[in-house]
């Protein structure tokens, strides 16, 4: 089955994105910072990962940089609640931009997309 | 001896009598010729005395006895003309026998000279100076002795003494109502702001008679754009009937002529007149040697002009419309630039134009000058302060949206993720009651908490649109630009919309010349722009109508050549009211919009150095324009 992990330190959005991507089939887990989601990569290697930017601790972008330079062949979807950062050219090592919406149609194509490719 | 001596005594104590009574110039004339007469037991006597006019000086007979009735008025005599002009310009005492023989005498019928066989003809002398002549004739040849000529002398260096003080006496008091006249003017001047009405006070001051007194006052005020002199304001009566009658008034009137005008006459009355429109009708270019009035404020000095007709800087159809025999014109210069020229006649009394006359003028020029020079700071003051205003306006938009964009950054992360939760559960809820309410016995009721939730979603749905658009506007200043062909993105706006369009039945016009017009743009953000102008003209036109669009001819706005695009909608217009706020961030008409559309565009486009403007035609319907300039725009500055 494949594997995804979501990163985001809002619980209520983990737990969203955790039953409607289960839903779609895939398995799921869940970090709520960096330090988590190093751990649960370490544990298991996720097929793909979606990264909130804005978090407590280590931000998703350092997050992005830190794993791209270990374990480049993950892919990432950077999920925030706003466009802004699509302008910082850091965040161009992910693979896809996607701005939070109560609508998770986006997320899942983006999602299938990029597994598919 | 002793009866000369007698009577050259008689003589000092009736002149030193005059001298301590009187000031009055013709009082001492006449006092004079009869202690003259008296004495010396002689026919005729007459004075002379020497005027000096636009610095030309003759001899003007002053008083006379034995000689017919107000003759005097007229004898003129230039220096070294006849027996008295050759003792005025010799500054020598003359006693003919047998004047008539004597060839420089000079004979005036109006004096009935020849009656008179012999003259005595002495100088009046101060400081060296001939002043005038003093003149004794007798019917009978006479051979006047040296004490009677030594009498005479006496008596003519005294009232020389005498005739002075009077003149310094008249000058002064001609000067003290001058300055009475300056000082009244001013004040009334001072009593209002209405340039116009200082003005007519002005000119009023001028053609009042008294120390002023011209018949007619004209004043031309110096039109920049044009290079040209525009008649502004005439002042005078349009006929010598109505002068005349102006003039027996005021004969009549005493104390304080100017505010008796002043409060007695309707200031408007003037503009009626004819002589106020032909004022009006006069322009004169400046051009130099071309026209007096011209030549006046280029030059910036007086002209006195004394024969229009044959004066090579006044031109016949001037000086015909004119109708006056002499002139004068007077620059306004109140610092170094030349604001207009008055020109001042005295058609109807035909009255010299003096001296005298020319200085008040041009006090009362100067005057005129600074009341125009403060009505146009005045004016400039007003419109820099309206400019301030506007711009301070601007800047309250600008800071607003400006705080909102930051405001908005800040707080979108914190509301968009707990709308997100909202939303996204609520779709899950909506889902699994849908999926229960496959069940025939739940699906009464089921049917309420499907709709309830489908609320929450469409409600979480607008205010995350609502939130995308707050942060696109603290964004609008970021552009990727490109080289778009603008006609072909005005298709694909349309194409876009095309089921919206046809929803509405609305008619398209195009008229899009240039289809190879590329400019340099941010396509995403000019096509959001295109697309909000067409929502709105759309939204206008539930029922049909037409929309035209139409690009314009090069136009430069803030000295940028731009490519305007012309939007017209037959959607009826906005109401007044809402067409001044139709900029502000957050307004709206509409149920479910988010009232930031325009002030987002607004900024898209200014951001790219172009202008976003709305015409507003109230039953008609509303006019974007939309100016792009043609020129990259990497140097402009957002800011």
């Amino acid at each position: 089955m494949t594997k995804i992990l979501v990163v985001d330190d809002e619980d209520n959005i983990r737990l969203l994105y955790k039953e409607e991507l289960q839903d779609e089939g895939y398995e799921v887990s869940l970090a709520a910072n960096a330090d988590e989601a190093f751990k649960a990569i370490e544990a298991d290697v996720p097929d793909l990962i979606t990264l909130d930017i804005k978090m407590p601790g280590m931000n998703g972008i350092d997050f992005l940089r830190k794993l791209k330079e270990d374990k480049k062949d993950i892919p990432v979807i950077m999920c925030s609640a706003y466009g802004t950062y699509k302008q910082d050219f850091q965040v161009w090592a992910s693979e896809a931009y996607v701005v939070k919406s109560a609508d998770l149609r986006e997320l899942k194509t983006t999602i299938k997309q990029i597994l598919d490719a | 001896m002793i009866q000369e001596t007698a009577l050259g005594l008689e003589i000092l104590r009736d002149v030193a009598r005059i001298s301590n009574s009187t000031l009055n110039l013709n009082e001492i004339l006449a006092q004079t010729i009869d202690i003259i007469k008296n004495k010396l037991h002689i026919d005729a006597c007459s004075i002379y005395l020497i005027e000096t006019e636009n610095e030309e000086s003759h001899l003007k007979l002053k008083a006379s006895s034995g000689m017919p009735e107000g003759a005097a008025s007229n004898i003129y005599l230039k220096p070294g003309k006849g027996v008295t002009g050759w003792v005025a310009q010799n500054k020598k005492t003359l006693a003919l026998s047998d004047a008539l023989q004597d060839p420089r005498f000079v004979y005036f019928p109006e004096i009935e000279e020849e009656r008179f066989q012999s003259m005595l003809s002495v100088p009046m002398l101060y400081q060296d100076k001939c002043v005038g002549v003093i003149n004794v004739h007798t019917l009978d040849m006479r051979f006047f002795s040296p004490s009677e000529i030594a009498v005479l002398e006496t008596l003519s260096g005294q009232i020389t003494g005498c005739i002075r003080n009077a003149l310094e006496f008249q000058r002064s008091q001609l000067l003290l109502k001058e300055q009475t006249l300056l000082y009244d003017i001013s004040l009334a001047v001072q009593g209002t702001m209405k340039m116009d009405h200082q003005l007519w006070i002005l000119l009023t001051g001028i053609t009042l008679g008294g120390a002023g007194g011209f018949n007619r006052a004209l004043l031309f005020l110096t039109d920049d754009p044009s290079q040209a002199l525009q008649g502004y304001m005439g002042l005078g009566p349009d006929s010598s009937e109505e002068a005349g009658h102006i003039w027996s008034e005021l004969r009549h009137k005493k104390g304080d002529v100017l505010h008796w005008i002043l409060a007695e006459s309707d200031r408007n009355e003037y503009q009626q007149s004819a002589f106020n429109n032909l004022a009006q009708s006069l322009t004169i270019p400046l051009k130099p040697g071309t026209h007096v009035l011209a030549e006046a404020a280029l030059l910036k000095r007086p002209f006195l002009i004394n024969h229009p007709h044959d004066h090579p800087l006044v031109p016949r159809e001037f000086a015909e419309l004119l109708g006056s025999s002499s002139f004068a014109v007077v620059p306004l210069v109140p610092h170094q630039e030349t604001l207009g020229v008055l020109l001042v006649d005295n058609r109807y009394n035909d009255a010299p134009i003096t001296d005298n006359n020319m200085a008040l003028l041009t006090r009362l020029a100067t005057h005129i000058g600074w009341v125009i020079e403060n009505s146009r700071l005045f004016n400039k003051l007003l419109k820099s302060n309206q400019e301030l205003l506007s711009t301070k306006e601007q800047l309250i938009q600008s800071e607003k949206l400006a705080a909102m964009g930051e405001l908005a950054a800040e707080v979108a992360h914190e509301i968009k993720n707990p709308m997100v939760s909202i939303g996204g559960f609520t779709r899950r809820l909506r889902d699994q009651l849908s999926q229960l309410s496959q069940n025939p016995n739940l699906l009464g009721l089921l049917e309420s908490p499907i709709q309830y939730s489908g609320i929450i979603i469409s409600e979480v749905e607008r205010l995350e649109r609502l939130l995308h658009n707050i942060l696109q506007l603290s964004q609008a200043g970021q552009l990727e630009p490109e080289e778009v062909k603008i006609n072909e993105l005005v298709l694909e706006v349309i194409a876009s919309l095309q089921v919206g369009i046809q929803e509405r039945n609305i008619e398209i016009k195009l008229d899009l010349p240039g289809d190879k017009e590329v400019l340099p743009i941010d396509r995403s953000k000019i096509k959001q722009v295109m697309i909000n102008i067409l929502c709105n003209a759309m939204e206008s036109m539930p029922h049909g109508g037409l929309l035209q669009i139409s690009s314009l001819p090069y136009v430069y706005i803030n000295d940028r050549e731009m490519l305007g695009l012309c939007f017209e909608d037959s959607g009826g217009g906005i109401p007044q009211e809402t067409f001044e706020n139709i900029f502000n961030p957050f307004f709206t008409t509409k149920k479910t919009g988010t009232g930031l559309g325009l002030s987002i565009s607004r900024k898209i486009v200014e951001s790219h150095g172009g202008a976003l403007r709305l015409k507003n035609n109230l039953n008609q319907g509303v006019t974007v324009y939309l100016y792009l300039p043609l020129q990259n725009f990497a140097n402009y500055n957002k800011n």
